[in-house]
């Protein structure tokens, strides 16, 4: 075989245009990664919160928690069908919270955007094990105090600890801790007390969801069955984890979709450009090419030879395609979500399959790229050599 | 044919289409190359010399005539077995040395023998043999670039025996040489020839090189009038 290094010092011989093709390539794999890794992150971010064992309750026809509404004598009705699970005192584990949207005016950046804002029961943070209070303490029950979610933290006026803002004109509420949950959207809301968001924003009497901690993920149905039977209160019972999983699905695949369609656009770009950068190769080594077929090099060989020039060419562009979207890891992108209307805040996810993806990509678009200039150097002809 | 012919080349003839014309480059030509000899080509522009060298050479084919190299008649071979043949028994020598630059000198000997089936160690050995030959034993981790025009000439002269073929063919090996490096480029066919029994075929315009052949053919028109 003609030996790989002949292969690889010709790439690092012809350094700017090594250089123009790699870059064009690494843009595209960065494109598609950063979508890819984005649309992780989406998913990792609104699924990241739910739990097998939960199960949440709103009203028929609501496919979020902001459109649905029903009395908050309900909530006793719901926390005492079958399955649903007790503490120690024999008390049925769930919360009913009110959600509403607020429009604040962001840091540094004109213009208002709307943040989540969850009015919680005491219990709220007991009953997610994985939030916490990283910064400053949790409020008190029934006071005007509230948690900023981690990721809201300096985007909107206001939002340190020791800080306030207002709920509407004239209703301040003052921030005493920051919320972390391991990445979830939860990071990205306003957590008050449920009773101060009702008396606060005219909500007096209502809940927007329930979420009941069942005995096991298989008390689902039962659950279900149950709380959906009386049609009259017209509940609907979703797992928490279908719940977050259709709230994520929408923004994820408009995200993989147009990073795709873009990355796809761009590929055609950039294979011509790995297209153009072999062909011109080739031409310049007409002679080197005629020597080997002279010297007894089969055209098989010639052509293996090119395609795998311009692979190395293309996975090196795809290799800092995908360092320069790892790096990306450090930026938090936000954007409206679709279901909630609200500013969520998400960060790109590497994984290693998205990584390898990306790499196959550059690979893929080296070898169509990198076919046809490879098949008119194997149609050199020996006598080349003479010329 | 005798014991001692190597290339029994008869009725060759070469035409060309141009255009829907036919240019005839070599017509009815009868040559033969006894073993081990250093025999020159010489020739005007446009004779067919470089034509003939690429038919016994097997890079090109006759329209009509054979060639025959130690008994085989190469023009019958398909394409694929022209090049395993000529990995064999050929080695060429070329007027620009035809060196790859972004491999060393070693590198660029050890080549042909990558279509052999020797191990590494092996193909190393044999292309520092063929260095010391040519007497470029200190340069074999130079670049050409880094070598001198006489010196790439013996890299590539290296090169052409690694693989110890019957026959070499020489196109211009001297053209683009001083006279001192030509010298020693004629030199080393000679010894070639007469120390290891190379057929070498040397196609040149320089009649100071064409003396040191042991024969000299000449190509007139497409056919050979000595």
């Amino acid at each position: 075989m003609i030996p790989f290094r002949y292969n690889l010092r010709s790439i690092l011989a012809r350094k700017a245009t090594t250089a123009a093709t790699a870059f064009g390539i690494a843009l595209v794999v960065f494109v598609l990664a950063s979508a890819l890794m984005l649309s992780a992150g989406i998913k990792k971010t609104l699924g990241a919160s739910g739990r097998a064992d939960n199960a949440i309750v709103m009203r028929t026809g609501s496919d979020a928690e902001l459109n649905s509404s029903f009395d908050t004598t309900s909530v006793g009705l719901v926390l005492a069908a079958p399955g649903v699970k007790r503490d120690d005192k024999g008390a049925p584990i769930g919360v009913g919270e009110v959600v509403l949207v607020l429009a604040l005016e962001k840091l540094g950046d004109p213009g208002i955007t709307n943040v989540f804002l969850r009015g919680v029961p005491e219990t709220a943070l007991a009953f997610r094990p994985s939030a916490r209070v990283v910064s400053g303490r949790a409020p008190r029950p029934g006071s005007d105090e509230v948690l900023v979610g981690k990721r809201l933290r300096g985007r909107f006026k206001g939002f340190e600890v020791g800080q306030s803002f207002e709920l509407r004109k004239n209703r301040s509420v003052s921030v005493v801790g920051i919320l972390e949950d391991e990445g979830s959207s939860y990071e990205s809301e306003v957590w008050a007390d449920v009773d101060t968001v009702r008396t606060g924003l005219g909500r007096e009497g209502l809940v927007s969801s329930v979420r009941a901690r069942l005995e096991s993920p298989a008390k689902f149905d039962a659950f279900k069955a149950s709380v959906e039977s009386d049609k009259n209160l017209g509940f609907e019972v979703t797992r928490e984890t279908t719940f977050l999983e259709k709230q994520s699905e929408g923004v994820s695949i408009f995200v993989t979709a147009l990073g795709s369609v873009i990355a796809f656009f761009f590929s055609i770009g950039a294979m011509i450009g790995a297209m153009i950068t072999m062909y011109g190769s080739i031409a310049s080594r007409q002679r080197e090419i005629g020597t080997l077929r002279a010297l007894g090099f089969p055209r098989w060989q010639i052509l293996v030879a090119f395609l795998l020039e311009c692979s190395v060419l293309s996975l090196f562009g795809g290799a800092l395609g995908a360092a320069a979207a790892i790096a990306m890891r450090f930026v938090s992108f936000s954007m409206i979500n679709f279901t909630s209307w609200s500013e969520i805040v998400f960060t790109f996810e590497p994984t290693p399959a998205i990584l390898l993806m990306s790499l196959m990509f550059a690979l893929a678009m080296g070898v169509f790229g990198g076919l046809l200039p490879a098949i008119r150097a194997a149609r050199v002809s020996p006598i080349q050599a003479m010329r | 044919m005798s014991e001692s012919t190597m290339v029994r080349v008869r009725g060759l003839s070469k035409i060309y289409e141009r255009g829907g014309e036919q240019l005839k480059v070599l017509s009815g030509l009868d040559l033969d190359l006894a073993e081990g000899t250093f025999e020159a080509l010489m020739g005007p522009s446009g004779s067919g010399k470089s034509t003939l060298l690429n038919i016994i050479a097997g890079l090109d084919r006759p329209s009509s005539g054979t060639v025959e190299v130690k008994g085989e008649d190469i023009s019958r071979l398909s394409e694929s077995a022209l090049a395993t043949w000529r990995s064999r028994t050929l080695g060429f020598i070329f007027q620009s040395y035809n060196l790859m630059p972004v491999l060393t000198a070693l590198e660029n000997v050890e080549l042909p023998l990558l279509l052999t089936k020797l191990g590494g160690a092996e193909r190393k050995k044999r292309a520092e043999i063929a260095l010391r030959i040519v007497g470029l034993e200190q340069r074999m981790d130079h670049y050409p670039r880094q070598l001198s025009g006489g010196q790439e000439q013996r890299v590539a002269i290296a090169r052409a025996i690694v693989n110890d073929p019957a026959i070499i063919v020489a196109d211009e090996p001297t053209g683009d040489l001083d006279r001192q490096s030509a010298d020693d480029i004629l030199t080393l066919l000679e010894k070639l020839a007469k120390d290891m029994n190379k057929t070498i075929l040397m196609v040149t315009h320089d009649p100071v090189a064409a003396d040191r052949a042991t024969k000299v053919h000449r190509l007139d028109k497409g056919a050979l009038s000595s």
